[in-house]
């Protein structure tokens, strides 16, 4: 126990010192504020059902949960890499402290700055609390309790990622990636295909407990999402606990028992070659392989920037067999896009189809393009490999050019993979050609605007897991932020301004191309378009000046 | 007086962070074929004048050239001439030795044919083709070193720069790279090297450079630096045999100077002293000894020691810094913040 509260306060004092979490707490206090400010009352009649305090309570639960997803994979991923990096981890397993005590002890740190996180909160609840309509143990308290069992499973899925990756950034984009799994995938199947009585369906609906969301909105009396309207008999909140519980168990065990010195002691490849090996077993690798792996390589063609190649190779499924994996992943889940759009059609109507498709491959090109891009600057100068490309004969253009096309080859074939889902929907009502040609810009939009945000964050960091978080957070305000204005678009807001903040997100664009409810209403498209290809461009040239001054002699 | 057919000339070279000066008036010319030992205590200015030559770093005033091409004005030529290692190995993760160079080749815009063919060379220069498909980040520090030369020799480079290329070498690797310098320098190249282990640079440097407080404080062969610098120097008195060696060394702790220290070995009928007399007060003990009667066979000055000079050299640059009032207590890095 004793040994647990050394690594406590040594994990919870470093935690608290650092700027960035002085920077965090202040952000979301001042976050909170702002939402009461918004939801407060303006009218003098009182409202005695409390359908506002309820309302703004719905608001400052679901902010929490944002926050909490944000924010918390950030400490836990990245607190084992830095141990094994610093070699600090080697003192703790060297000392008398048991694997428990360390981990035990960096969860119970992490969990006392989540609890100091929530309680930062506090001011803007018990607002909230005044207006009436809200119960402090069954809605405030249960809340908070909610809060933090979601928070201390990302704490163990931060640490368990963390036992597995040896850069903080892909701790930070494998954390962000499970989360995602974990929180948004499970109730996408359900959204398109629901109220199905086949096993497949059942199972997809059961699928949904591992996600916090829908027993959040359960605790909230909100239907879950895409339930159109279906109610739902099982207990959400309490299978989503059962869960929780089971995962955080199982999590901690997994991760104890890796936590040991052979994270410390990983192998080294010895590098196998198929070149060198036997007649047989280079004629049975040309068969069994499209493209060999352990080939060596016959170098890089003079047509091709050496920059891309380079990104390619030492991407971790940049190399050719894993382009072509993911070419296949993507020809499978385009597949089954076009079979959801086929089935999504006939009872959700083609637009809300086409809406979820686009909702996904945002999300998709929002979790991924960070990872691809922001350490494209920022990774090269924490590894002190920029200066080696500082002095070969490479000009700044022909490297900026080498690293983006990199990254839009990549998403480009992402996009490519959810073409056939458009091609579906078309085909069932083709008036909506036009919009689906529409969709396809502002989708290429958003996926330049994103690369061109990470990239431009990585030219300004020295580390790529700063550059990473600060990526993600500029993502989601743009894509989230602005539709959280649109969410209150009623109250406070006008139409005009959140008109105006809607041409900032190319995802609200693409869904008023595709004529979704709610996007209907607004004139987007095409100033949208020039909003986002004008952000591009100036994101362009800083990035571009940023790096020209970067390959300069100081 | 200065080389002949100088490929690196700097001339008072001064680099400022603000206040802080990292470089001041630095000048140095270095001859083809010659390995220059650029030694310092650290923040001496060492990596700010390497980073102005490999064109990293502009230089506040001074000039900088290497093989007739600005430093400043001319950098693409610059990067063609020199082949720079620093400190830090500069690793890409998942790629291979044999890949990592190609890159760098193809960033030199090598053809790929020469480039596949000069790969071998380099790896082979470097005894590092067997290690060509083992990954970058799995090398050990002093395989990374091999690699990291080898990438500096790939596009031919008439000046090589290596930064503290032995640190972290285990002996025998130390040994090795010893053999791998000695060897390129062997080839007509020039190389600046610089290290904290002055025993293994006085090995194999005919040129020797020391800067501290970013001032040249000598240069010169490892004998001229250490007599310019050593306070102190090591004569050697060997007798014919040990009789009377005791009063030898008698007479010369009477004539030295008190500090002097005077070691008598009577198995080797030898009297080691270290002393700060000058060339004319030494004579005059030879004359003073032979007089006395004492059988002397050889009377020599033993070659100085590196470390001793460097000492010196950085006890100077300490006492001028500390003359300085604004800069005292002040660091580097604070400096530059």
């Amino acid at each position: 126990m004793s040994g647990c509260l050394v690594i406590i306060e040594r994990e919870l004092l470093a935690l608290l010192r650092s700027a960035r979490t002085q920077l965090i707490f202040l952000a979301v206090a001042i976050a909170f504020a702002i939402i009461v400010f918004l939801k407060w009352p303006t009218s003098g009649i009182v409202d005695l059902d409390g359908r506002k305090g309820r309302e703004l309570f719905q608001w400052l639960t679901y902010a929490m949960f944002t926050a909490a997803i944000l924010i918390v994979p950030v400490f836990p991923a990245t607190s084992l890499v830095m141990e094994v990096r610093r070699r600090t981890l080697e003192l703790l397993l060297n000392s008398p402290l048991s694997r428990t005590s360390i981990f035990f002890g960096k969860v119970l740190a992490m969990l006392g700055l989540v609890v100091l996180l929530l309680f930062s909160t506090v001011p803007a609840v018990a607002c909230n609390l005044m207006m009436g309509g809200l119960s402090l143990t069954n809605d405030v308290l249960r809340m908070y309790a909610f809060l933090t069992l979601v928070c201390a499973e990302l704490i163990v899925i931060g640490l368990l990622v963390g036992t597995f990756c040896r850069s903080s950034e892909s701790a930070l984009r494998w954390s962000y990636g499970v989360t995602f799994s974990l929180v948004v995938v499970p109730w996408v199947p359900d959204a398109l295909f629901p109220g199905g009585t086949s096993p497949i369906a059942v199972a997809m609906q059961w699928l949904k407990v591992i996600s916090p969301i829908p027993a959040l909105m359960q605790m909230l009396n909100q239907s879950s999402v895409g339930g159109a309207g279906i109610i739902e008999q099982r207990d959400f909140v309490i299978l989503y606990i059962a869960f929780a519980v089971l995962f955080i168990l199982t999590g901690s065990l997994v991760c104890i028992q890796r936590l040991s010195h052979s994270l410390l002691d990983r192998s080294r490849s010895q590098g196998f070659i198929t070149d060198d090996q036997s007649q047989w077993i280079r004629a049975s690798r040309r068969v069994l392989f499209l493209v060999d792996p352990q080939r060596r390589s016959s170098g890089i063609p003079a047509f091709l920037n050496p920059v891309m190649v380079k990104e390619f190779q030492c991407r971790q499924f940049g190399r050719m067999h894993w382009l072509l994996r993911l070419v296949a992943a993507c020809a499978v889940l385009s597949l089954l896009l076009t079979l959801a759009s086929a089935r999504g059609t006939e009872s959700r109507g083609v637009e809300y189809t086409g809406a979820l498709i686009i909702v996904l491959q945002v999300g998709l090109i929002v979790l991924l393009t960070p990872g691809l891009a922001s350490a494209m600057i920022a990774g090269e100068m924490e590894g002190g490999s920029w200066n080696l490309l500082r002095v070969t004969p490479l000009s700044a253009t022909r490297i900026l050019s080498g690293k983006l096309i990199s990254v839009i080859i990549t998403l480009a074939l992402l996009l490519c993979a959810t073409l056939p889902g458009y091609a579906v929907i078309m085909l069932i009502k083709p008036t909506l050609q036009q919009q689906v040609a529409q969709v396809i810009i502002c989708l290429v939009l958003a996926a330049v605007i994103s690369m061109l945000i990470s990239a431009t964050v990585s030219s300004f960091f020295r580390t790529s897991a700063v550059a990473t978080t600060v990526s993600y957070a500029i993502l989601i305000l743009l894509f989230g932020g602005t539709m959280l204005i649109w969410m209150n678009r009623e109250a406070p807001f006008g139409y005009e301004f959140v008109q105006n903040a809607l041409r900032l997100n190319p995802m609200a664009a693409a869904l008023n191309a595709m004529q979704t409810e709610g996007f209907k209403s607004y004139d987007l498209i095409p100033s949208a378009w020039m909003i986002s290809a004008g952000i591009s461009g100036v994101l362009l040239i800083i990035l571009y000046v940023r790096l020209y001054r970067l390959t300069r002699p100081d | 007086m200065p080389p002949t057919n100088p490929v690196v000339e700097i001339h008072e070279l001064s680099k400022h962070y603000g206040e802080f000066i990292a470089l001041d008036k630095l000048s140095l010319t270095l001859s083809r074929g010659s390995i220059l030992g650029f030694i310092g205590p650290n923040g001496a200015g060492k990596t700010t004048t390497i980073r102005i030559l490999v064109g990293l770093s502009r230089p506040t005033s001074g000039s900088a050239k290497i093989a007739g091409a600005d430093c400043v004005r001319d950098i693409s030529r610059v990067r063609r001439l020199v082949g720079y290692m620093p400190d830090k190995f500069g690793s890409y993760d998942n790629m291979r030795v044999r890949e990592y160079l190609d890159f760098f080749g193809a960033a030199f815009g090598i053809p790929r044919g020469v480039r596949q063919k000069r790969i071998g060379e380099v790896l082979d220069l470097t005894n590092g083709t067997w290690m060509q498909d083992r990954y970058v980040e799995s090398l050990s520090h002093g395989m990374q070193q091999r690699v990291g030369i080898a990438r500096t020799l790939l596009h031919n480079p008439e000046v090589l720069i290596l930064d503290e290329p032995a640190n972290g070498l285990d002996p025998e690797a130390r040994i090795e790279m010893r053999s791998i310098l000695l060897r390129l320098a062997a080839e007509g190249r020039t190389l600046i090297v610089t290290s904290h282990i002055l025993p293994e640079l006085s090995r194999i440097c005919d040129q020797v450079a020391i800067v501290a407080g970013g001032k040249l404080r000598a240069m010169g062969t490892l004998q001229e630096v250490t007599r310019e610098l050593s306070q102190r120097r090591t004569m050697e008195i060997q007798l014919l045999n040990s009789e009377g060696i005791q009063d030898a060394a008698g007479r010369m702790r009477q004539f030295l100077e008190p500090e002097a220290e005077i070691d008598v070995s009577v198995t080797e009928s030898i009297i080691r002293c270290r002393t700060a007399a000058r060339d004319e007060t030494l004579s005059e003990l030879l004359v003073l000894l032979v007089k006395a009667g004492d059988r002397v066979a050889q009377f020599r000055e033993v070659a100085g020691d590196l470390e001793e000079a460097f000492v010196s050299a950085a006890r100077v640059a300490e006492a001028e810094r500390s003359s300085q009032a604004p800069m005292v207590g002040r660091s580097r890095s604070e400096v530059l913040q």
